[in-house]
């Protein structure tokens, strides 16, 4: 695989909760461009928080992120929202305004290209509606553009966040646990989407999952978090049983298949 | 379940033996009725004035008549829910507890609120009359301040009751505060706030009517005026005026609030 620039890159960074808890501790690493980032680990393993400090929706409390290298975490007012627009964002439970139409929805992904005062009053040049329209068609949601977003089931809704980040034009999109809420069939749609515009379109994506077997699958990179810290970091041929089972720690599999029988 | 059919019995026994010696006592105290001579006479007159309108007032080309007083109201209890529905925004704002992170401010608004609520329209309107002189003017000022209290407090609620969830994702796309609210917060208000408006617009209209007995503009005016010469023909067709603007003022705003749920 062709070794693509540095587009986000992790110094030393720490974050600590008001109360005491760590979220992540002393992560050090880069991500290069095209990547397909899959990041492991239990819940409360740090997963979202990593995710979350990438846009600086969570504050680190030590080190510093670098996003295009510039330096998210110092970034302040305008230049914060400037770093923000490159990176698109999915969330498990979708995060779309339920009572506006699919096409404004995926419009929201363009309001920081325009003034506020443009955007007070709706006023969306064509070239977005464009934008908008091929982002929809590219999720298989054309058809759906006038829509009221809760009219769409789980997994379109999924695809209609998909969209917004496509149609943000984001260098990079991160993807806290897209496929938690959806049935196996969509979970396959949406991860086959994201691979696809991972491919074609060169996005980089950094994607939180808990299952093992879709992380194989779709990622060229797999990051396994333990307690806030980095306990895996290596292209999924290392990523054998034994690189799994250091972070989830020792799994009884006997037991795990009884369950898994029942 | 244990208890015995005999102590059941002597307990209902009891709470009706309590209820009858209240209400004979409340009658008991009860002024005598007594019907004036000619209380049967009036009350014919003015049923009898009622049911023959005086049609001619509707119209009068010369000065004041039914259809300028009825306008009037529309036009005083338009204004004042525009009024209300404006300048119930920001306190509407201040006072959901998921916006305004500041506990104190949300109390105080939450008070002013309720403060406002306080007053009914009639005691408004007679401060406002105090202050500005009587008129149109007046009956706008009491019912564009008294309506605040409710509209903030039902906007409020619902703006409470807004998913946040989408205002991460605003976020997370680089729109500064302004424009989070706008795309995220807006829409799922709006529709409420139409629709509180609108009711607010049918309460108005009637609370206008009255406006006018004490002085505050529109068509109590003509009606309180009528009802002291005992023009009853004429109070009859400022009643049916009334009614018949209440109700087509109800269906619009009626059509209007469906569209909006």
């Amino acid at each position: 695989m062709k070794v693509g620039s540095i587009l986000i890159e992790f110094k030393n960074v720490s974050k600590v909760y008001p109360n005491g808890t760590r979220g992540l501790t002393n992560i050090d690493l880069t991500i290069e461009e095209g990547e397909f980032v899959v990041i492991v680990g239990l819940s409360g393993a740090g997963k979202s928080t990593f995710l979350r400090s990438v846009n600086r929706l969570h504050e680190i409390t030590e080190g510093e992120i670098n996003v295009n290298n510039k330096s998210i975490t110092k970034a302040k007012g305008k230049a914060l929202y400037e770093i923000r627009r490159d990176i698109g964002m999915i969330f498990q439970n979708f995060n779309l305004v339920k009572r506006s139409s699919v096409m404004r929805n995926v419009l929201s992904g363009r309001v920081g290209y325009h003034s506020t005062l443009r955007m007070i009053f709706g006023l969306f040049p064509k070239h977005d509606k464009e934008l908008a329209l091929d982002a929809l068609e590219r999720v298989g949601l054309k058809d759906k553009a006038y829509v009221r977003a809760d009219q769409l089931s789980g997994g379109q809704q999924q695809r209609v966040s998909i969209a917004r980040a496509l149609a943000q034009e984001a260098k990079v999109i991160l993807a806290d646990e897209p496929v938690a809420s959806l049935d196996p069939l969509t979970t396959k749609q949406v991860m086959d989407d994201l691979a696809k515009i991972n491919e074609e379109l060169k996005i980089t994506m950094i994607v939180n999952l808990h299952s093992v077997d879709l992380a194989k699958k779709y990622a060229t990179r797999i990051i396994g978090l333990k307690e806030g810290k980095v306990v895996f970091d290596g292209s999924v041929s290392e990523a054998t049983d034994k690189a799994f089972e250091q972070i989830y720690g020792k799994v009884d599999e006997e037991n795990v298949r009884k369950r898994a029988a029942k | 379940m244990t208890q015995s059919k005999g102590l059941v019995y002597i307990r209902r026994f009891v709470i009706v033996l309590a209820v009858l010696a209240i209400y004979i006592w409340a009658f008991a105290g009860l002024p005598t009725l007594e019907l004036k001579e000619t209380s049967i006479e009036v009350i014919s007159a003015i049923l009898a004035g009622i049911f023959s309108p005086d049609w001619g007032y509707v119209y009068d080309p010369g000065g004041e008549d039914l259809l300028r007083g009825l306008l009037d109201t529309v036009a005083i209890a338009i204004l004042g829910t525009f009024i209300a529905g404006i300048l119930c925004i920001p306190f509407a704002f201040m006072a959901a507890n998921n916006i305004m992170k500041n506990k104190a401010v949300v109390g105080i608004n939450k008070f002013i609120l309720s403060f406002i609520r306080v007053f009914p329209d009639i005691v408004l309107a007679l401060l406002f009359i105090k202050a500005v002189g009587p008129g149109e003017f007046a009956g706008v000022l009491a019912l564009g301040i008294g309506a605040i209290g409710m509209l903030g407090k039902l906007i409020s609620e619902s703006i409470e009751n807004v998913d946040l969830s989408a205002k991460e994702a605003l976020i997370a796309t680089g729109a500064n505060p302004i424009k989070t609210f706008i795309f995220a917060i807006v829409p799922q208000v709006l529709p409420n706030y139409f629709s509180f408006v609108m009711y607010r617009l049918e309460v108005n209209m009637r609370a206008a009517t009255v406006l006018g007995v004490i002085g505050a503009g529109g068509i109590g005016t003509p009606l309180i005026f009528a009802l002291s010469v005992r023009d009853w023909e004429r109070v009859g067709i400022i009643l049916l005026g009334i009614i018949v603007m209440v109700t087509i003022v109800d269906i619009i705003s009626s059509k209007v609030r469906a569209r909006f749920t």
